[in-house]
């Protein structure tokens, strides 16, 4: 939304004396945000009212050669059909900016020759200035016209920028911040914020004053509903020459601009003017075309819901099906228009009206929002709807509609659905202070409400009248009883307020008129209980910290919404998935079930870039239909580690293991079980999964890769975090015991069946040291097959053994060695070599 | 300088001195005594210097500039990288959590009656589509605000409350609106809530928790300022904005908008079971994308759920 600060200044006197820098600042930090500050001023610089005084055609041109008073006579060469001497026209002089091309390409003019005639500056068309679309000929400029700077009338050598109140600054608004403001979507509830803010009162002056009067016939008016429509008003008039516009440039095209709309017509431009300034949307229907749709003699208003599918042609040629939750206004049951957003095309207005039914009412935001979305109409009339017009306005604003536009009355009507009432709200000022942490007294704060149009009533307070909480020392002896600080107020609210309902909207215009930045900072009392953060937190970063700052892998986020092509490539079932209906692109269409899939499509684009060695990992939120909802009735999610390296099973299997031995478990009880499938991208005769805690690891399958373009072996495990959490082993302090006895190192190596279990050989060295009591560690060396012995393999360890009670003889090691031997080929049929 | 071998021939000569003290007048031997070991200190100092000269002729220079000895396998330190994003909202919940507020994390999938009924938005308000809501078939909603998970915060912590205590809790989460993906927009970003409820409860006393906050987090005082803002959920509704750190080049001027907060609804409190007659409450919330894309200087937010290594590693 575009406010003129000179508009708000004609309304509030005071705010002339203030500079606009200072306005702006303290409209920004207590009304709303502004987003742009516009300057005019040097913009129409250099731009002049002249007389065109002599005029000729250039012969074989479509230019005339043209002598204009500035006052000063200057040549100018215009090509506008409508050039003549004696109309006054707009000059841009030499050295200025044409206004259309101002803040882009600033095309500035010199004198130049055209067709061998000098020619000064140029005579301006509507659209060079940058005030319409019009380039059908020069502006004109009305003689009568008076400078509204002087107030005498308009002589050649003005400054454009001051008969036209263009030295101005015009204020982009934030909309979405005052979408629970909708007096301030017109000019004279702007202007009476920026009052309150400085802190003087508003005069509404004219506006909102003259009520409609009863003229010639009532109009039969039928609301279906007061929720959809509170109430209805309308003015049916005379007019002549609806379509006709003014053919001078003039002050009501400016005002338009400024709010970034067009002067179209008489009847439009007073409709929009009252628009932008009182924020009610007014809407002018032919009323004989009214009377025709309807069959009837006299009009049959009617505001009701529209049926699913009824046809309605609007105004913009298209035929909508409506939906039950449009509103429409009909005549005699038909419909003629889409209320509040836009007229249709059986009774637009058109050269050969002669009588227009003018149309002020107010309609359900709800349902308008809903029509907004449903059929994509976005006008500067349906976003004021959508904040909620107060019903108390239509009348007024309709009886200066009808002054403006000077037309025969013929007939009026006025149905009030749901009667528009203030809202009055007790509070006392100690509520106010102590919810905003300041010590206004009441005094200020009746004042700051009176300035805006709140009706204020202190009915009790200091120790005389009492204080609903019962506690008076705030008040002392001297003070009147009217104005101590527990003061009750009833504050009853204009009716342009129709968002005040609860003390709390009270106490937001006092603190914000008086500026949230006045109000002393302060801290809460803690009571001294420390803060815990959940344990899932804390097992989430110390993840973090293992798998980035030791194990070498990056940490990603990836989206949340995955394809179900990709859940298909990987074998997931897209079913059983969260699908969003409204989604950007059919990338983003599935609430993803694991992380896995997102990871290796992040390892494919890497691999891609030429990184070859890298490990990934996430830890998200992933859930699916059949995990069913929780207490709460919304679905069950879980927090999921997916960790994905470019490499084999081994590679991954020394990340995991590191992980978890980090986290506390004892690694050497993991069970490394066959493979569960309870991931489909995981090859199953490559992965394991570990019971406890549930893991499954693995190498993801050869087809899968392919599908995703990923030629290298990519293995991957993912665990639910919240299970994994349950099963992380408490820390005790050990008993270290470190041995005083020096230890003994012997490598291993046994032969064994191709197909024996790693683990079953290590066991069978390891138990022999247990049973012996010793202490020991068995590191794996290595694992080797020979070339072409498909059936055994070698595999060495390195075992370093001591006593916590002596030093080992090396009788005792020998024995110990035998035993090992023995155990070895018992257990697992293998031969020390 | 002295050879190591002409070193230790003094010494051996001067081991030999010793054997005369028992020559010497008892009352002299122990000043003679004293001036031996001082001539020996000097000689071992000389034999150690002497030792190291030699030895270091021996020492082959190197190559400081070099990544490795010629010939050899260069050193690779492999560095793994954790997401800014994430280090960032660390750091915040760090200083929550020393402020004295818990932390209880969002969640990705939710409802319309956290994401905006118990949240005081009318139903079928306009206010709701600001938001641009994505929607799964049943109707659930992967939320737009942290705020979702108020009304949880509120009912979880109302005991503290009830045992004269405090509702002092912060919720970060990952959010999604609606909207097309450019440099500067994502439809996918984190947001961390706060929600504070107490007896007395006030304005200043956000006013100053907030200042506070973005203090410690960019280690210097920083101005405040505040504009209306609109929340259904709060009342007053406030935009709070600070002054640009020194860090991140400010120079006094110039604001950045941080936050959206305001003074909880009565209706958001009595919706989950809080007397808004006896307990006061405020709550803000904020993004954490943008945090990291000031500190690190980031031009396009699209790295962030990239996944290249490219971005990654640089940090």
């Amino acid at each position: 939304m575009r406010i003129s600060l000179n508009e708000i200044k004609k309304l509030v006197k005071e705010a002339a004396e203030v500079d606009a820098d200072e306005i702006i600042k303290l409209i920004g930090s207590r009304l709303v945000e502004v987003e742009e500050k516009i300057d005019l001023a040097p913009k129409y610089a250099g731009i002049y009212i002249v007389k065109v005084v002599e005029c000729e055609a250039i012969p074989e041109t479509h230019l005339h050669l043209c002598q204009i008073e500035t006052p000063e006579k200057v040549q100018v060469v215009c090509g506008a059909p409508n050039v003549r001497a004696g109309m006054l026209a707009v000059w841009v002089a030499p050295g200025s900016i044409v206004p259309q091309t101002y803040g882009e390409e600033n095309f500035k003019l010199d004198v130049r020759k055209l067709r061998g005639y000098e020619s000064h500056g140029m005579l301006a068309a509507i659209d060079e200035l940058d005030l319409g679309d019009d380039h059908e000929g020069i502006a004109e400029i009305d003689p009568s016209l008076k400078n509204q700077q002087t107030g005498e009338l308009v002589k050649p050598g003005d400054s454009f920028a001051e008969v036209f109140d263009l030295n101005d600054i015009i204020l982009d608004i934030e909309n979405k911040s005052l979408t629970h403001r909708p007096d301030c979507f017109g000019l004279v509830g702007f202007a009476r914020e920026v009052a309150g803010i400085l802190g003087v009162e508003f005069d509404n002056g004219n506006w909102f004053a003259n009520d409609l009067q009863k003229v010639g016939e009532n109009v039969d008016i039928t609301i279906s509903d007061p929720k959809i429509c509170q109430r209805y008003s309308c003015a049916v008039l005379e007019v002549k020459d609806a379509l006709e516009g003014d053919k001078y440039l003039t002050p009501m095209d400016i005002f338009l601009a400024k709010a970034d709309m067009r002067g179209i017509s008489k009847i439009v431009d007073v409709t929009n003017y009252l628009m932008l300034m009182t924020g009610q949307p007014l809407h002018a229907f032919d009323y004989d075309k009214f009377l025709a749709v309807g069959g009837a003699s006299t009009a049959k208003v009617g505001v009701r819901l529209a049926t699913n599918g009824e046809k309605l042609q609007l105004l913009d040629g298209k035929t909508i099906d409506c939906n039950e939750n449009d509103i429409v206004i009909t005549s005699n049951n038909i419909p003629v228009a889409l209320a509040g957003a836009m007229g249709g095309a059986s009774t637009e207005i058109d050269a050969s009206t002669s009588r227009v039914l003018l149309e002020s009412a107010t309609f359900s935001l709800y349902n308008l929002r809903k029509t907004q979305m449903a059929h994509g109409i976005f006008s500067e009339a349906i976003t004021r709807f959508t904040k909620g017009q107060p019903a108390f306005q239509t009348t007024p604003v309709l009886a200066d509609a009808v002054a403006m536009l000077n037309g025969n009355v013929v007939a009026t009507g006025d149905e009030v659905a749901d009667k528009p009432e203030s809202t009055v709200v007790k509070i006392t000022t100690e509520e106010i202070n102590s919810l905003l942490g300041t010590s206004y007294d009441t005094d200020l704060i009746v004042k700051t409400l009176s300035n805006v149009g709140f009706t204020v009533n202190v009915v009790a307070g200091g120790v005389a009248g009492g204080t609903p909480d019962g506690r008076s020392e705030a008040s002392t002896a001297g003070e009147s009883a009217t104005t101590g600080p527990a003061a009750t107020l009833t504050v009853k609210s204009p009716l342009w307020r129709t968002d005040i309902h609860i003390k709390e909207d009270i106490i937001e215009e006092v603190g914000r008129l008086l500026g949230y930045d006045n109000i002393p900072l302060n801290y809460p009392t803690k009571p001294f209980i420390g803060a815990k953060t959940p344990e899932l937190l804390d097992l989430k970063n110390k993840i973090r910290s293992i798998l980035s700052d030791k194990l070498n892998a990056h940490e990603v986020l990836t989206y949340t919404f995955v394809s179900k092509n990709l859940q298909e490539q990987v074998g997931e079932d897209p079913n059983d998935s969260y699908e969003i209906v409204n989604s950007i692109s059919p990338e983003l269409q599935r609430f993803r079930q694991t992380i896995t899939p997102s990871l290796l499509e992040k390892v494919r684009d890497n691999l891609k870039s030429g990184y070859k060695d890298f490990s990934l990992y996430e830890i998200n939120q992933v859930s699916k239909q059949s995990y069913g909802k929780d207490e709460d009735g919304v679905p069950q999610l879980y927090t999921h580690l997916a960790f994905v390296t470019v490499g084999d099973f081994y590679k991954m299997k020394a990340n995991l293991v590191a992980l978890l031995k980090d986290l506390g478990f004892d690694t050497k009880k993991l069970d490394f079980r066959a493979y569960d499938g309870h991931f489909p991208y995981l090859e199953s005769l490559r992965s394991t999964t570990i019971t406890t805690p549930h893991i499954c690891a693995g190498e993801v399958k050869k087809p899968v890769l392919k599908r995703l373009k990923i030629s290298e072996t990519v293995s991957a495990f993912e665990i639910s975090l919240d299970d994994l959490i349950k099963e992380i082993p408490e820390i005790h302090a050990s008993t270290i015991n470190l041995s005083k006895f020096p230890s003994v190192e012997r490598d291993i190596t046994v032969k064994i069946a191709a197909d024996t279990p790693f683990s079953a050989a290590e066991k069978a060295i390891e138990d022999v040291f247990v049973a012996s009591d010793l202490d020991v560690s068995i590191q794996p060396v290595s694992l080797y097959q020979p070339e072409g012995d498909t059936k055994n393999r070698n595999l060495s360890f390195h075992v370093e053994f001591k006593s916590t009670k002596k030093t080992l003889e090396s009788a005792e090691i020998s024995a110990i060695m035998e035993k090992v031997s023995e155990n070895v080929k018992q257990a697992v049929g293998a031969e020390i070599i | 300088m002295q050879t190591v071998e002409e070193i230790k021939q003094k010494i051996k000569a001067l081991n030999a001195e010793y054997a005369k003290i028992k020559d010497i007048d008892p009352s002299e031997r122990k000043a003679f005594g004293q001036e031996l070991n001082k001539k020996r200190q000097e000689l071992e100092k000389a034999l150690q210097d002497a030792i190291d000269a030699a030895e270091s002729e021996s020492v082959e220079p190197l190559d400081v500039t070099a990544p490795a000895a010629n010939n050899a396998e260069i050193p690779v330190i492999k560095q793994g990288s954790k997401h800014p994003l994430m280090t960032e909202l660390n750091r915040i919940l760090d200083i929550y959590v020393k402020m004295g507020f818990n932390v209880m994390e969002a969640r990705q999938l939710d409802d319309e009656f956290h994401m905006f009924e118990s949240l005081n938005f009318p139903e079928g308000h306009p206010a709701r589509d600001g938001y641009d809501t994505f929607r799964t078939e049943e109707g659930f909603i992967p939320p737009a605000h942290t705020s979702t998970m108020q009304h949880r915060a509120l009912k979880q912590y109302k005991k503290d409350l009830e045992k004269g205590g405090q509702i002092a809790v912060v919720i970060p989460g990952r959010v999604f609106r609606n909207e097309d993906v450019d440099a500067t927009h994502e439809h996918t970003f984190y947001q961390c809530e706060g929600v504070f409820v107490s007896k007395d409860a006030t304005m200043g006393q956000m006013l100053g928790v907030l200042k506070r906050l973005f203090e410690e987090y960019y280690g210097q005082s920083l101005k405040i300022k505040t504009q209306p803002g609109y929340f259904p959920f709060t009342e007053p509704s406030l935009e709070l904005l600070i002054e640009k750190p020194k860090s991140l080049g400010g120079k006094g001027d110039g604001w950045l908008e941080m936050l959206g907060c305001g003074m909880i609804h009565p209706n958001v409190l009595k919706m989950a079971g809080i007397d808004p007659t006896k307990y006061k409450g405020f709550a803000w919330g904020g993004g954490i994308d943008r945090l990291a894309i000031l500190k690190y200087g980031i031009d396009d937010i699209r790295y962030f759920e990239s996944g290249k290594l490219d971005f990654l590693k640089e940090f």
